[in-house]
């Protein structure tokens, strides 16, 4: 929700009808406004039943503050801080709408409901009621759905435009990452992920909110409406095509829109994509996911959020699908259980903890454990030279993702990536600028059991990796190719450490 | 942003006979990348190439940038024309030596002077123009929702979507979706398409169906052509009425019924 900039040019040029303070909405009175988003109008509120020995107030002594500009995140009845009782009153207005626009407003408001229902959560706004205005005598307004939510102090877009400090700003990040990852573990994906859809609760805790477009997956992705906020969509959705349910999204257009946020928390609420526009800045999102330009983050976000929000932005769903909201989350408790220790101490606790995290990622891992010793300790004798032209086997590229399985005009956003080094993360700064394509045939020389761990798209996982020849370049050339992106599995010796080739 | 897309109709470079290059050329940029056009020759090479004696072998260039394309004249001498072909003559004049103008139409024909009484002409598509939601209510517009798949309301396109989705808006529970022949007879009232064509029709349904829309139609290999048309038709109808990107109130776009029906 935006805050309520400048009333009079903000509301006064459109249709919408505000409802008086002091009107009765079921059980609850309404306040003053305090937002307005794309189908709704969000007004402050509170309990009727809690009104105790208030003067009623009219509508003429109320609104002597009118020609003050500035949002009014608290209520300003006397000094009293926000009480039990304080909700938020989210009108949508169906009146008015033609029969498919209010259907759309109907079914945006049946997902918020669906979803509250089914995904309580501290990390998620708690929706308290919901119910249909009656009010025949404001005919724009009769047939409103209206929502009731616990009240925030304000949006996490408020608190970018004053500037957060690091601490701050990662206790919000951990915050909505924990949102997101309770999201995505109940099978939920919010797609409308933004600062403005953040909400800080009076006691500074963080909310999601606005869930108007949020999808249940069903298998590994789900359907959502083609709505979006430009500077949050990931590049895949940019060309998404729109089949009869609507757009596909999955959790990774979620991560991506993290990444966007964690980066917009430490450089004053700006986008790490260059652009004076919000299509500006989607056509810097394609030049960057085409490979073509590189991503370019603000110097003022320190080292560890920086290579978080990398992660989130990996460039394809795929690269971006190793990084989940819980693993993320993981990461930055880590990170943030480290930064309490005093300061004599923190470096080696930190270091302990690292490690921890590490050994617990090795056995979860299992079976493979064994193997990655040995590995580990090996310089392959049994490898075959660089230096032979002819290599041992061949294997051909595999791409789960169906829609790419049957073209052979290499569009990019089919294309494959291969890796530098595959025992680091497999993001755009570790792939070689050759792409392959579904059907390639690559020539292979040797592979190692466990490298960076790879899902693709049909949530098959892999540690291994397959040394190739880099396609269209010096014979010498190598990269390295996730085995999740071929269906074969020839025998082949083990590589000797791989040093990063170009 | 899925960039532009660039088409030279068959035989634009008056490829007769020796010319090896007369056939229809179809490129698509995406954005910050560019495409050369010209005479062309083994060390100027071009992207595009223009087979006329009187046009430079470089002669321009071509940049996708953010939602719409820029146009870099190289000649010394000659201005080029960007043509808007919906905008009832409206266009623009690209000096010599001009760099990167950019160009604001969704369709412009690119027009390069010859020496003769013919012109050279190529097209360019940007279909990534964008458009505010109509019902978006306040908020600031930089992160506003926004529908995701934008339509111009006063193009050709748009005029021939609300056709094809005319009878569903009147509840007439129709059969069929309206076809090519009755969409030109449905809009030869209006202003801006009496002189529409049934294949111009085909190519706005097809742009709305690739471009605009990019509508994931079934491929089957059994269906022949014109079932893959009909299908495609009946998609844009169907997504453009359950999104809402077709409304009640686009009727009034359309020039009035005649008495009986079509």
């Amino acid at each position: 929700m935006a805050p309520v900039q400048g009333r009079g040019a903000s509301w006064g040029s459109d249709r919408t009808e505000l409802l008086p303070r002091g009107y009765r909405v079921g059980d609850w009175e309404v306040a003053e406004p305090i937002g307005a988003g794309g189908w709704a109008t969000v007004y402050a509120g509170r309990s009727a039943h809690d009104r105790t020995d208030d003067t009623d107030r009219t509508d003429s002594t109320d609104r002597t503050d009118d020609t003050d500009p500035t949002p009014r995140p608290h209520d300003q009845d006397g000094d009293r801080a926000p009480v039990r009782g304080e909700v938020a009153l989210k009108v949508m207005p169906t009146a008015g709408l033609a029969p498919r626009q209010a259907r759309g407003v109907a079914e945006a408001a049946r997902r918020e409901v669906e979803l509250a229902r089914r995904t309580g959560h501290p990390r998620l706004v708690r929706l308290l009621d919901s119910l249909v205005l009656s009010a025949p005598e404001r005919p724009s307004l009769d047939g409103a759905i209206v929502l009731v939510m616990e009240r925030a102090r304000c949006s996490l877009r408020d608190l970018l435009d004053g500037g957060v400090t690091e601490a701050e700003g990662g206790r919000l990040i951990g915050g909505i990452c924990e949102g997101l990852a309770h999201l995505h573990r109940t099978g939920w994906v919010h797609t409308d992920l933004k600062p403005e859809n953040v909400l800080i609760g009076a006691d500074g805790s963080v909310k999601l909110s606005d869930f108007g477009l949020a999808t249940e997956l069903t298998g590994t992705h789900g359907h959502a409406p083609p709505m979006g906020t430009l500077d949050y969509l990931p590049p895949e959705r940019w060309r998404a095509p729109l089949g009869d349910l609507g757009m596909q999204v999955r959790p990774t257009a979620d991560i991506w829109a993290l990444g966007i946020v964690i980066h917009e928390v430490f450089a004053s609420g700006a986008s790490p994509f260059p652009g004076a526009t919000p299509a500006a800045r989607g056509a810097a999102v394609q030049e960057y996911a085409a490979g073509r330009a590189p991503l370019r983050m603000d110097t003022a976000v320190p080292e560890f959020w920086r290579v978080l929000a990398a992660d989130c932005l990996a460039p394809t769903h795929t690269a971006r699908a190793a990084h989940t909201a819980e693993s993320l989350f993981e990461r930055i408790a880590a990170q943030e259980g480290g930064r309490e220790e005093p300061t004599p101490r923190s470096r080696a606790i930190r270091v302990w903890r690292r490690t921890r995290v590490a050994f617990l990622a090795v056995t979860v891992c299992g079976a493979a454990g064994a193997a990655i010793w040995s590995y580990a300790g090996e310089e392959g004798p049994s490898a075959p030279s660089d230096a032979s032209d002819e290599l041992p086997a061949q294997i051909r590229v595999f791409n789960a993702e169906r829609g790419c399985q049957d073209r052979a005009d290499r569009d990019p956003q089919c294309s494959l990536g291969l890796a530098i080094d595959p025992m680091r993360p497999y993001t755009a700064e570790n792939v070689v600028p050759t792409r392959v394509w579904h059907g390639d045939v690559l020539d292979i020389d040797c592979q190692i059991p466990r490298g960076q761990s790879i899902i693709d798209e049909e949530d098959l996982e892999s540690t291994r990796w397959f040394r190739v020849r880099v396609p269209h370049a010096d014979a010498q050339a190598r990269a390295w190719l996730p085995a999740v992106r071929t269906k074969d599995r020839p025998a082949l010796p083990r590589c000797p450490l791989p040093t990063p080739t170009r | 942003m899925s960039g532009v897309v660039v088409h030279l109709p068959q035989g634009s470079g008056g490829g007769v006979g020796r010319e090896p290059y007369g056939d229809a050329v179809t490129l698509r940029l995406g954005p910050g990348e560019s495409a050369r056009f010209g005479r062309g020759s083994s060390t100027t090479p071009v992207e595009l190439r223009l087979a006329d004696a009187a046009i430079s072998r470089l002669a321009g260039e071509i940049r996708a940038t953010d939602d719409h394309w820029q146009l870099s004249n190289h000649s010394t001498t000659h201005s080029y024309l960007v043509e808007n072909p919906e905008g009832a003559g409206e266009y623009l004049r690209v000096p010599p030596r001009r760099a990167g103008a950019p160009i604001p139409f969704e369709f412009s024909r690119v027009v390069l002077p010859t020496r003769r009484d013919t012109t050279v002409s190529f097209q360019v598509f940007a279909p990534d123009h964008l458009y505010l939601d109509p019902q978006g209510m306040g908020g600031p517009g930089e992160s506003r929702t926004v529908t995701a798949y934008s339509l111009d309301e006063t193009a050709t396109y748009f005029l021939v979507l609300v056709v094809l989705c005319e009878p569903w808006l009147r509840d007439e529970s129709p059969v069929a979706v309206p076809t090519t022949p009755q969409v030109v007879e449905r809009l030869r009232g209006h202003a801006a398409c009496a002189r529409l064509t049934p294949r111009a029709v085909s190519s706005h349904i097809d742009y709305l169906a690739e471009e605009k829309l990019r509508i994931d139609v079934p491929q089957t290999a059994e269906t022949g052509r014109g079932d893959r048309r009909n299908g495609k038709r009946e998609a844009v109808v169907a997504l453009a009425l359950r999104f809402g990107i077709v409304q009640e109130e686009h009727l009034a776009l359309l020039p009035p019924r005649a008495a009986r029906g079509w």
